[in-house]
């Protein structure tokens, strides 16, 4: 097994984790950590492919995993102000709970 | 090794003294023949605990240095019973919090509970190593030592909040809570402040930095980054910054005594307690070492004359005149509340240290002389004048009005 | 290639903690404990810049966002202790199953040669590419920033006193 397998690997098993998150949470915020993880997992693979794959002098990989840390960042703060605006509301942050629109 | 044979004047010969255990280590290592991995290796660890050992003992000492300090101030004598002045107070001190039984609540999560102490020390010990304080002497050279430097700040935000959280009570939660938005509201000016730095510096490496502020102007002036228009400003933005990371007074409303006991601490005794406020102050030693390499020149000497003294010896100097002025501080500012206090970081230092950029890029192609100075003087002192009047008249207490009962 | 060996295990048991746990705090902070050790694979690696701006924002700012959030909306563990109910985990099995299938099988096709050495890179090239190739990239990300942050701060600020009707006795 090759170092690249390994972490593509790691990285494919992480996204699923974090998916699963995503889809089985309950609470808002831990929905939120799923979303990290999948983040991060995309993240290890350009550096996996920048260290392993071909010799690539314009830094792809570290350039796109710097703005995507700074863009997941931004995702979470606005996602977090967004479920403490709802927490106000409806004083819960179960997602079951907020069904007010359903049919 | 050569190079302290051949240097001729004793006190120059001086300059060597911090790497002298290093040295002898790789020496007697050498002698017996070790693998050049194991003497490096060997070399390291002796350097490492020399670093630590030295700021332990600064630690233990600065406990009672701030005790008899913030006496004075309060016009009492403060320690004087342990030995002679209270010199081994520290002793005392170490003495009594060894042998307190360790309470850990009930409610509380031992395994967090056990591991926020650690995980607040260990940031502080690791941000030492990459702090240049003498000529050639960083116990970690890293090329990128500031983003190291605050990458593990970022460790002790988490730690407080698990302090906090932990604990398992109201008073740590509540204290957790304000200490993370302190902490984070002052990490931001505190940042920005050193990035114009490195702007001019052209480096993110703490050595090259100190390298950079050799030479003096107008033959008595030195060049440091203090002495630079963007430089005063970032220079104080980044000191008060400092003494609210730094969790102190007049910024310490996370641990304030009358206020919430001892905010994220309260359920800790013992030997977990010490590692708190060693954890503090070392951070203190720090944060300290820090805004000395980036803004005052390091371990560069004042005047042009005084290059035999030791480098070591003027940045241990400046260091002690730099904790002194925190320690004045302490004792002589009230504390401030959790509103003023976000008030003031968001509103005045974030605007300021956000400007210092422009200036220092401007200072740098007006060519760094005296053009430099009239055209980035306006720029931050505008500003300042305008943030410090709507403060004037918006938030300044209003003229009291006294009712007495019998009117 | 040891010590991949050694972190990847301990990331996926943290992550795994992350996303199983009921304690929400508990998860939050296995969450930082998995992305810290990401950001050692990182540092192994060789891509020490990446490994440290990770530390330092995954961990210092989106892991203490997180448990702020939890700080303030205080979730009890009910709720998660009902989502154990196999109904509920069906629908996420069902998901995710075929898409590790998928992601692992086109692993497996995945051919390079072997590299060598890390690719190291300087801070200034760094620096030179993002301000003189990727300035755009830069600049709309530092607007985008800048939006988010008037944003959230909108959103979470106090709504204020309602107005009061005037038909109250």
């Amino acid at each position: 097994m090759t170092p690249l397998s390994l972490l593509l690997t790691l990285s494919s098993l992480l996204f699923t984790l974090g998916l699963f998150a995503v889809l089985t949470r309950r609470n808002a915020i831990l929905i939120l950590v799923g979303i990290e993880l999948m983040l991060n997992a995309a993240n290890i693979n350009f550096i996996a492919f920048w260290r392993y794959g071909p010799p690539d002098p314009e830094l792809t990989g570290p350039m796109f995993v710097l703005f995507s840390i700074a863009i997941a960042a931004a995702e979470a703060a606005v996602g977090l102000a967004i479920i403490l605006m709802v927490f106000r509301h409806t004083r819960s942050t179960d997602l079951n709970k907020l069904d007010s629109l359903h049919g | 090794m050569s190079l302290l044979a051949t240097t001729p004047f004793l006190p120059m010969k001086l300059e060597f003294l911090p790497r002298l255990p290093q040295m002898l280590v790789e020496v007697i290592f050498h002698r017996l023949g070790a693998p050049e991995w194991l003497v490096s290796i060997a070399g390291f660890i002796v350097a490492a605990s020399t670093v630590v050992g030295v700021f332990m003992g600064g630690f233990a000492l600065l406990s009672l240095v701030e005790r008899k300090t913030l006496a004075r101030i309060q016009n009492r004598i403060g320690p004087n019973r342990a030995g002679w002045f209270g010199i081994l107070q520290p002793v005392a001190d170490g003495i009594k919090m060894l042998t307190k039984e360790d309470i850990v609540p009930a409610k509380a999560e031992w395994l967090l509970h056990l591991a926020a102490p650690i995980l607040i020390v260990i940031p502080s010990i690791l941000a030492l190593g990459v702090i240049p304080y003498g000529r050639e002497w960083t116990p970690v050279p890293l090329e990128l030592g500031l983003l190291f430097f605050f990458s593990v700040g970022a460790l002790t935000e988490l730690s407080v909040f698990m302090a906090g959280w932990a604990s398992g009570s109201k008073f740590p939660m509540l204290g957790a809570m304000r200490a993370i938005s302190q902490m984070v509201s002052y990490e931001l000016p505190l940042i920005i402040s050193a990035l114009g730095v490195v702007m001019v510096s052209g480096t993110l490496s703490l050595p090259v930095i100190v390298d950079k502020q050799a030479g003096f102007h107008l033959g008595f002036i030195p060049a440091w980054n203090l002495f630079t228009p963007w430089g005063l400003v970032a220079g104080l933005v980044f000191y008060i910054a400092a003494i609210a990371e730094a969790n102190r007074c007049p910024f310490d409303l996370p641990e304030g005594e009358s206020e919430i006991v001892a905010g994220h601490m309260t359920e800790y005794s013992g030997f977990k307690y010490a590692l708190f406020f060693m954890g503090e102050y070392l951070g203190l030693f720090a944060i300290s070492g820090l805004g000395i390499t980036l803004f005052l020149g390091g371990w560069q000497a004042p005047l042009p004359g005084l290059g035999f003294v030791p480098s070591w010896i003027w940045f241990f100097a400046k260091l002690a005149v730099v904790i002194m002025s925190f320690l004045w501080i302490r004792g002589t500012f009230p504390r401030v509340r959790i509103d003023q206090l976000m008030r003031f970081a968001w509103l005045c230092l974030i605007p300021m240290a956000l400007l210092t950029l422009p200036a220092a890029a401007i200072w740098h192609f007006a060519g760094r002389g005296l053009l430099g100075w009239v055209t980035t003087v306006p720029l931050l002192l505008i500003p300042w004048v305008i943030i410090t009047v709507i403060y004037n008249r918006r938030l300044s207490p209003s003229t009291r009005i006294y009712r007495f009962a019998d009117s | 290639m040891i010590p991949l060996l050694i972190l990847s295990p301990l990331i996926l048991l943290a992550a795994l903690g992350a996303v199983w746990k009921a304690r929400p705090v508990h998860a939050a902070l296995l969450l930082a404990l998995a992305l810290a050790l990401n950001a050692v694979l990182y540092l192994v690696i060789g891509a020490d810049f990446i490994g440290l701006v990770q530390f330092m924002v995954y961990v210092g700012a989106v892991a203490v966002l997180i448990v702020f959030s939890l700080l303030i909306t205080r979730p009890g563990d009910e709720a998660e202790e009902i989502s154990r109910r196999p109904r509920s985990l069906l629908p996420g099995l069902v998901c995710t199953v075929p898409v590790l299938a998928v992601l692992i099988c086109s692993i497996s096709r995945v051919t390079t040669p072997s590299a060598g050495e890390a690719p190291a890179f300087s801070v200034e090239q760094l620096g030179k590419a993002l301000f003189t190739t990727h300035a755009p990239a830069v600049v709309t990300v530092g607007v985008l920033l800048t939006a988010v942050m008037i944003g959230a701060a909108l959103f979470a600020r106090d709504p204020g006193k309602k107005p009061q009707t005037p038909s109250d006795p």
